[in-house]
């Protein structure tokens, strides 16, 4: 008998365009995982991961992204929001680089002073509710 | 070989918060004084009807509503949609028509309404031409994909925020002087530079307006174009260009890589560079995103495009003028219309009917329209030449 997949979302959005690959990506996040994509062909590696290869369109399969340490790339405190994230709002979006060269864009949730280009970001988890999970940056 | 095609009549709505009208009666605005020039709805093979977001009003099939609002009920039309290039991504499927043999005489209109929701909700939609998966859980409004750009810019440059302020300080000059402008008035440096927070490091007046507004243009083959104008513009040099979809995946911050790839394309095609235009319009929907255009375009070198602004050569009376309409920040951003907007401005200037003379430039024979989708993922670049 199959389990029932846990209804999940990534960050503020309540998104239901879920396909196995995603939620695969998801469940993983839940269990604070952050997976990046390896196409099985060619090998070039995708953050965040994609279920097709955008050099060759062949497969991808789903592996731990293990670095946790980056750059600060660049940065914006977003203080007018779309209206789904008015209530959050100021929030600091930054899109972090990582040594590969990899990026990924996420909020960071503990800043206190204004950001910087340069500074250095930790990859961090959170439980938005018990549906919504994120991958975010510490400074 | 292609036909050569020329822009013969233009018409342009009065571009605000428009609560008298709705997308119809915008399209007709614009379309009137083109019917009152000649080109009344026989003369017209086909019609390009373009609006880039239908969340706004719900209208589905709006190229059908507005062709037959128009009396053109019984005209070819289709609808193109390019994000803020839908106006000119319309003009360069129509030109290819026209170029092609396939229409003689071709109606290019491009219209939007954007205030019959709230400015949250706007944001809201705008936010969702970023990628929905990756992008817009996280919040990222259309200012704050050029915030990104702004922050990583004013980082390299190691430039203070009031050069851009400059730049919101020009467009407001001009538009005061644009009847059809939606925020028709100027402002200080000190209020430019002090303005609210939007997305920092962005303010209000850095960001382009929620317009509602329409703007069309006739473009015609060669052998027709007589009969409509003894003073047409040729279309001299089109240029597309594209950029990966999310903003993390740009090989640069500090450039729009689709904009210098559809400049190339249109320089070449034209057979023109950046010293030989007498005037731009640029893609202002930030003011971040006029200063990089002035460098993706040629008119600066990297890191050097404030010299443009602070020495006043993007002025009407300047080296290079720069959208003396007063840009998508003063005159307004109705998404669909801004291209087709620019073309306007670009006739009208070269006819020398700016209705002020404080913003008209002088002896204008090759100009340049630059025409950025959402952040960059599309970008259109024509290059017109006076006709007589």
């Amino acid at each position: 008998m199959m389990s029932e997949k846990k209804e999940l979302y990534l960050g503020y959005s309540s998104d239901k365009a879920v396909t196995p690959f995603f939620q695969e990506f998801l469940e993983a996040l839940d269990q604070e995982k952050l997976m990046k994509s390896v196409c099985t062909q060619c090998g070039t590696e995708f953050l965040p991961p994609r279920q097709h290869c955008q050099k060759c369109l062949s497969l991808c399969e789903l592996k731990e992204f293990t670095e946790t340490e980056a750059k600060l790339w660049s940065h914006v405190i977003v203080d007018f929001a779309p209206e789904s994230l008015t209530s959050k709002a100021p929030y600091v979006v930054a899109i972090g680089e990582f040594p590969s060269g990899l990026r990924l864009t996420a909020h960071i949730t503990n800043l206190m002073s204004v950001p910087e280009v340069g500074m250095a970001l930790k990859l961090a988890f959170e439980h938005i509710d018990d549906k919504k999970i994120t991958y975010k940056w510490l400074v | 070989m292609a036909r050569k095609v020329a822009v013969v009549a233009a018409g342009h709505s009065k571009f605000g918060k428009r609560y008298d009208a709705t997308m119809r009666e915008l399209c007709a605005e614009a379309y009137k004084p083109i019917y009152d020039a000649g080109v009344t709805q026989d003369k017209i093979d086909a019609t390009v009807l373009s609006y880039a977001a239908s969340q706004f009003t719900g209208q589905g099939a709006g190229s059908a509503l507005m062709a037959d609002y128009l009396g053109l009920q019984n005209v070819p039309h289709l609808r193109v949609e390019s994000a803020c290039t839908t106006g000119t991504a319309s003009l360069r499927a129509a030109w290819g028509m026209v170029a092609a043999g396939l229409y003689d005489v071709m109606l290019v209109l491009g219209v939007e309404q954007m205030n019959r929701v709230s400015s949250a909700r706007a944001t809201e939609y705008m936010s969702q031409a970023g990628d929905m998966r990756w992008e817009y859980p996280y919040g990222i409004s259309f200012p704050a994909f050029y915030a990104l750009m702004a922050s990583r810019y004013m980082h390299k440059y190691n430039m203070p925020h009031e050069v851009l302020s400059k730049i919101s300080v020009k467009s407001h000059h001009y538009g005061s002087q644009n009847p059809k402008a939606h925020l028709p008035r100027e402002v200080t440096l000190e209020e430019a530079d002090n303005a609210v927070p939007i997305c920092r490091p962005l303010n209000l007046y850095d960001c382009s307006l929620i317009t509602d507004g329409a703007a069309g243009v006739i473009i015609a083959a060669e052998e027709r174009v007589k009969e409509f104008t003894d003073r047409p513009m040729w279309i001299k040099g089109i240029g597309a260009g594209a950029s990966a979809m999310m903003i993390q995946d740009r090989e640069s911050l500090t450039s729009i890589p689709g904009a210098k790839r559809a400049a190339k394309a249109a320089y070449d095609m034209a057979g023109v560079g950046p010293k030989d235009l007498d005037m731009v319009e640029v893609h202002d929907c930030f003011s971040i995103a006029e200063l990089i255009a002035y460098e993706d375009l040629g008119l600066a070198e990297p890191g050097k495009g404030r010299e443009l602004i602070e020495n006043r050569d993007v002025y009407h009376d300047g080296r290079i003028p720069v959208n003396c309409d007063g840009g998508l920040k003063s005159k307004g951003h109705p998404l669909g219309a801004t291209g087709l907007s620019m073309t306007y401005e670009i006739l009208k200037q070269m006819r020398g009917e700016a209705e002020n003379p404080s913003r008209q430039i002088d002896n204008v024979k090759i100009g340049l329209a630059h025409n950025v989708g959402q952040s960059g993922q599309f970008v259109n670049i024509f290059v017109f030449e006076r006709g007589w």
